[in-house]
Order: C-alpha cells, then sequence, then structure tokens
C-alpha cells in the first residue's frame, strides 16, 4: 500500500511545475528540458534497468525523432502531428534492427554496438550536412508556431507524467513481469518456455517509440537541433539519469534527471571546473552509493524520523 | 592513389595503434575496459607541449610519465578495488568515462588554449616508390611497430612481464605463487596510459591536439582493440593498421566527413558478425 502511495505520489509530483506556467522565464525553461530528458531517462530505466537490455542508443532513438520530425515537415511537407508519430514509429526500427543483428552476441558486445550507433549517427548526421545541416544544425518553429511555447510546455509536462504513468503500469501487467524474469534470469526464462525474443522485441518498440516521441517533442520545445545536441555524451547523460537517481525505485530516474540537468545549471560559478566536479560526483555516487540517491535518500528520512520518534 | 592511399593508412593505423596498444596491455592484463585512456593520453600531450620550449627530451619524459603515474594511481585506488568487489564491464564502462570527463576538467582547467599543435623536428622527406612521405610520419609508424616488439619482449623474457602473463591467464594461481596481483595491474594501468601519451604526442606533432582528441583516441583505441579481438596485442595492431586504411581510402574516396562514418559502420559490422574480433580474445567482455 505504501508503494502505491509511493508511485501515485511520484506522478503527481510530476505535476507540480505546472505552476512554473504562471511564472514563466528561466526556471520553466529548464524545467522544460529536465522532463525531456526525464522522458529519456524512463525509457533507459525501462529498458535497461527494468527489462535487462544492454543498450546505450538512447541519443539515437531520440534523434530519429527529432530529425525525422524535421524532414518530414520541411522537406516533404507533411503535417506536423503525422510528421511528430511516424518518426516516433521509425525509432524503434534502428534499436531493433541493431537487436536482431547483435543476437548472436552477448551483454557487453551488445552494449557497445548500440554504443557505437550513438558515437556513429552524430557523425552520419554531419557527413549528411546538406540534409541536416550538421553542426550548424537546423531551425524549426514546429507546433509553437499553432500552440504556442506555454501549451507545449504544459503538454510536455502532462507527456512525461503520462510517460512515467504508463511505464508504472506496464511494469505491473503480465508482459512486465516477464521482462523483470528475463532482465533476472533470461536463460530460466527461456527454459520454462516463454518466447524472450517476443518480449524483448515489445521492450524495444515500446522504448524506442517513447524516446522517438520524446525527441520529436524536444526539437519542437528547443526549435533547434544539431549533431552537438546528440553527441555520444547526451546517451551517457540519458544512462546516468536512472543509474544516479536510483534504478530499484519508480521515483529515481526524477531524482537523477533533476541531478543530471540541473547539476550543470548550479556550477555554472565554477564553470571553469564543471566537469572536474561533474565527474567526480558521478564516481563518489557510483562507488559509494551504487544504488543510487533515492534509496539512500529514504534511509535519511527513515533515520531522521526514527529519531523523532 | 593508391599507394598514398596505402601509406597514409599504415601511417594513420601505426598511430592509432598505440592507444590500441594500450587498451590491449590494460585490457589483457586487468581485465578491465578503460576508456579514459585516450583523455590521459591526451593530458600528456597537453604536459608535453607546455615543457617543450625548455628540453624536447625533457618534456616528452615528463609527459609520459606524468601519464604513467595517473594510470597507476587510478588502477590502485579506484579501479582494481571496484573489481575486487565484482564490478562487470559496464560498471567500467561508466567508470572510466566519469574518470575521463575528470581529466578532461582538468586539461580544460590547466590549459586554457582549446588545441595545441606539438612542434617536433622534422626528419626530411622520404621517396616510397614514387610517393614522398614525410620522414617524421614513417618515423611514427616504425616506432609504434617497435613499441608493440617491446613489450612482446618484457612480456616473454622479463619477471614482469611473465607476472602479467601469470595474472592474466589465472588471478587465483598467480596470488597463490606471491605475484603482488595489485601492483601488476598498477604497472599495466600505467604502461597503457603511457602508451596513450605517446600516441597523442604523434597525434598532436602530425595533426592538432584538442581535448576532444582523448575521447576520440580512447574510443577509436577501444573499438580497434575490438575489431583485432580485444586483449590480442597483434589482433590490435593488424586491426588498427587495417582501420587506419579504411580512414585513408574512404576519406580520399567519400571525403572526410565520412572517414568515421565508415569506420564505426565496419566496425559494428565486425562486432555483429565475428564478436570475439579478427584473431579472437582469450578473454571476453
Amino acid at each position: 500500500m505504501k508503494d502505491h502511495y509511493e508511485k501515485i505520489g511520484t506522478i503527481l509530483a510530476l505535476l507540480l511545475p505546472l505552476l512554473f506556467v504562471f511564472r514563466g522565464g528561466y526556471l520553466q525553461e529548464v524545467t522544460g528540458y529536465v522532463y525531456l530528458f526525464l522522458i529519456q531517462g524512463y525509457v533507459a530505466w525501462f529498458l535497461f534497468f527494468k527489462s535487462g537490455q544492454p543498450f546505450f542508443g538512447y541519443s539515437v532513438t531520440m534523434a530519429v525523432g527529432a530529425y525525422g520530425t524535421i524532414v518530414l515537415t520541411e522537406i516533404f511537407g507533411w503535417p506536423i502531428l503525422a510528421s511528430m508519430f511516424i518518426s516516433s514509429v521509425f525509432a524503434p526500427v534502428v534499436g531493433i534492427i541493431l537487436f536482431l543483428s547483435t543476437i548472436r552476441a552477448r551483454g557487453f558486445y551488445v552494449s557497445m554496438a548500440s554504443f557505437l550507433l550513438a558515437i556513429l549517427f552524430p557523425k552520419l548526421i554531419n557527413a549528411l550536412q546538406d540534409i541536416t545541416g550538421g553542426r550548424s544544425g537546423l531551425y524549426f518553429s514546429g507546433v509553437t508556431a499553432f500552440i504556442g511555447y506555454k501549451t507545449l510546455y504544459i503538454l510536455i509536462i502532462f507527456l512525461t507524467a503520462a510517460v512515467a504513468a504508463f511505464f508504472l503500469w506496464i511494469m505491473g501487467t503480465k508482459t512486465g513481469k516477464i521482462l523483470t524474469l528475463i532482465s533476472e534470469n533470461d536463460r530460466l526464462t527461456q527454459a520454462v518456455g516463454i518466447n524472450t525474443l517476443k518480449y524483448k522485441i515489445i521492450a524495444y518498440s515500446i522504448a524506442g517509440f517513447i524516446s522517438g516521441l520524446g525527441g520529436a517533442f524536444y526539437v519542437n520545445y528547443t526549435g533547434f537541433i544539431s549533431s552537438i545536441d546528440i553527441e555520444v555524451f547526451t546517451t551517457l547523460y540519458i544512462f546516468f539519469i536512472p543509474l544516479i537517481g536510483g534504478s530499484k525505485v519508480f521515483y529515481g530516474p526524477v531524482l537523477g534527471a533533476l541531478f543530471v540537468i540541473l547539476m550543470p545549471e548550479l556550477l555554472v560559478p565554477v564553470e571553469r571546473y564543471f566537469r572536474i566536479f561533474f565527474g567526480l560526483i558521478f564516481i563518489v555516487v557510483i562507488v559509494m552509493l551504487p544504488e543510487g540517491l533515492a534509496p539512500n535518500i529514504q534511509k535519511l528520512f527513515r533515520k531522521i524520523h526514527l529519531k523523532k520518534t | 592513389m593508391l599507394l598514398n592511399g596505402i601509406i597514409t593508412g599504415l601511417i594513420m593505423g601505426g598511430i592509432l595503434s598505440l592507444p590500441v596498444l594500450g587498451v590491449a596491455v590494460i585490457y589483457g592484463i586487468t581485465g578491465i575496459p578503460n576508456f579514459a585512456i585516450g583523455v590521459i593520453g591526451v593530458l600528456g600531450g597537453f604536459v608535453t607541449w607546455y615543457f617543450l620550449s625548455f628540453n624536447m627530451g625533457v618534456a616528452i619524459v615528463i609527459g609520459i610519465a606524468v601519464c604513467f603515474i595517473i594510470g597507476y594511481i587510478i588502477q590502485r585506488i579506484l579501479l582494481t578495488p571496484i573489481s575486487e568487489r565484482g564490478g562487470d564491464s559496464t560498471l567500467f564502462f561508466i567508470i572510466t568515462v566519469s574518470v575521463g570527463f575528470v581529466f578532461e576538467g582538468i586539461i580544460r582547467a590547466i590549459f586554457p588554449r582549446p588545441n595545441i599543435s606539438l612542434e617536433l623536428p622534422r626528419i626530411g622527406t622520404i621517396n616510397l616508390a614514387g610517393v614522398t612521405v614525410e620522414g617524421f610520419k614513417i618515423f611514427a609508424l616504425l616506432f609504434a611497430l617497435g613499441t608493440l616488439v617491446v613489450i612482446r619482449l618484457l612480456e616473454e623474457h622479463t619477471e614482469i612481464g611473465k607476472s602479467w602473463q601469470a595474472t592474466s591467464q589465472n588471478l587465483k594461481l598467480a596470488k597463490l605463487i606471491g605475484i603482488n596481483t595489485n601492483r601488476v595491474f598498477s604497472i599495466a594501468s600505467g604502461i597503457g596510459c603511457a602508451l596513450a601519451c605517446v600516441g597523442a604526442i604523434f597525434w598532436g606533432s602530425l595533426y592538432n591536439l584538442q581535448v576532444s582528441t582523448g575521447w576520440d583516441l580512447g574510443f577509436m583505441g577501444f573499438i580497434i582493440a575490438v575489431v583485432g579481438g580485444i586483449g590480442n596485442i597483434w589482433g590490435g595492431i593488424i586491426s588498427a593498421l587495417i582501420m587506419g586504411m579504411v580512414m585513408s581510402f574512404s576519406g580520399y574516396l567519400l571525403g572526410g566527413e565520412w572517414q568515421s562514418v565508415i569506420l564505426y559502420f565496419i566496425v559494428i559490422l565486425v562486432l555483429i558478425i565475428a564478436p570475439k574480433g579478427i584473431l579472437g580474445s582469450e578473454r571476453s567482455l
């Protein structure tokens, strides 16, 4: 029951930034970024940590959604919503092809193949600069031209809460339970007669679609995308979100996204030493708090509560 | 054009083979994939550049020594303890990338210049079957191949080399017969980072050395090592030379922007078709 309250509480808490709509400005803008990365963070939480699929190509699926939206809208003249949807549908194809190709390989080799794809993709975008704009990027007014920036911000907040609720729901279904089983013991799951391939493809499809949709919203919100936005470090930051926040707890990615996206903002006064602090904090958290921030914050609150009582 | 492409590719592969050798030595002995060695190597390149005006030889020695010490210390205080607690490849990937962030930050904080060029003395030009090649480039290639021979000789004929072999083949047995495996790991890590530094010095002398070059050298070093069969030194060198030629020809035929696209595409294909690399690997990731 307590766990149930925790999950509902997380989803309701995700709606809190709606209050910034009245305030606007910098805080609203940054919160929008945090939420866009939180969507990707939840994708990593679901695919890597809950379904046990060693995938590192989150920036690629996100980029397919983002670039697909621009190319279909600007070059092919498709309606914006149709472009966003079709790009999001196409995004999982990349992950699924890579997964099926590396089916003979195991563990870290699969991680590496997807990680190499994350390195390759921005280079491909640079090579195709006549279409993609390469490092100079592409500007895009997108849906903001019709609905305005504030409405898009509200949509992103609701989308993030919906994505979190969806992942929460799916992990409670038969599919989610089988995926948990696969992540814990793939061979055993196969041995009891479950078609693990089917469930893994389902996991890649869901994750890819949501990541692509997040990418489509990202490019609408930022109004610009270049190969620099989807560098290999983007995939690492996305992966760090559930890892730092805590992958075992549902609200872990929320803490992770706040940490990973807001930390650079807090370190602006010491910008010159930013990477040193950033790297050191990652090392300290991974080594000292291997379960991530969330369980340790929980423990801290429990200790304070016990002291009071 | 064909001969020119082959020579350019061999030289590029020769320089790349140094960080590849670094990855192969570290992974072959410790079993840890270290993605930070490229950035650490570039830090050594920047240190060398800083001292270059005093004395070239001393500057190079200082750069290499700094990298060796950093590699030694990181292995000793961070990577070996995590390995003893049962850390897997994914964890090492994340940890070493974070270590790379720290050293990237250190380079940015100490050396405000975004890119440097190491001006080492040129040897003149050599004519190879009608193709004029800079002597320094030939020296870089020969140096890389010479380093490989030295490492192999070290491995086969010295006490430390034998303890490397014992540690990489059976850690528990190596500990039982009294080998200080922690020291062996740390020295291997130090040598790996020192090799990456030499690669960075050559790179900085022939092209430009930027902070981001460290990541390129580290990631390329790793993937080329994977293609050769990670931990397999000969495989790594052959793979580096092949990849150097792939980069050279794709650059000639398709343009510079496509060089790394083709390279990474081929590497992904190799990972899919032969995950254990060209010559295979005794260790598996």
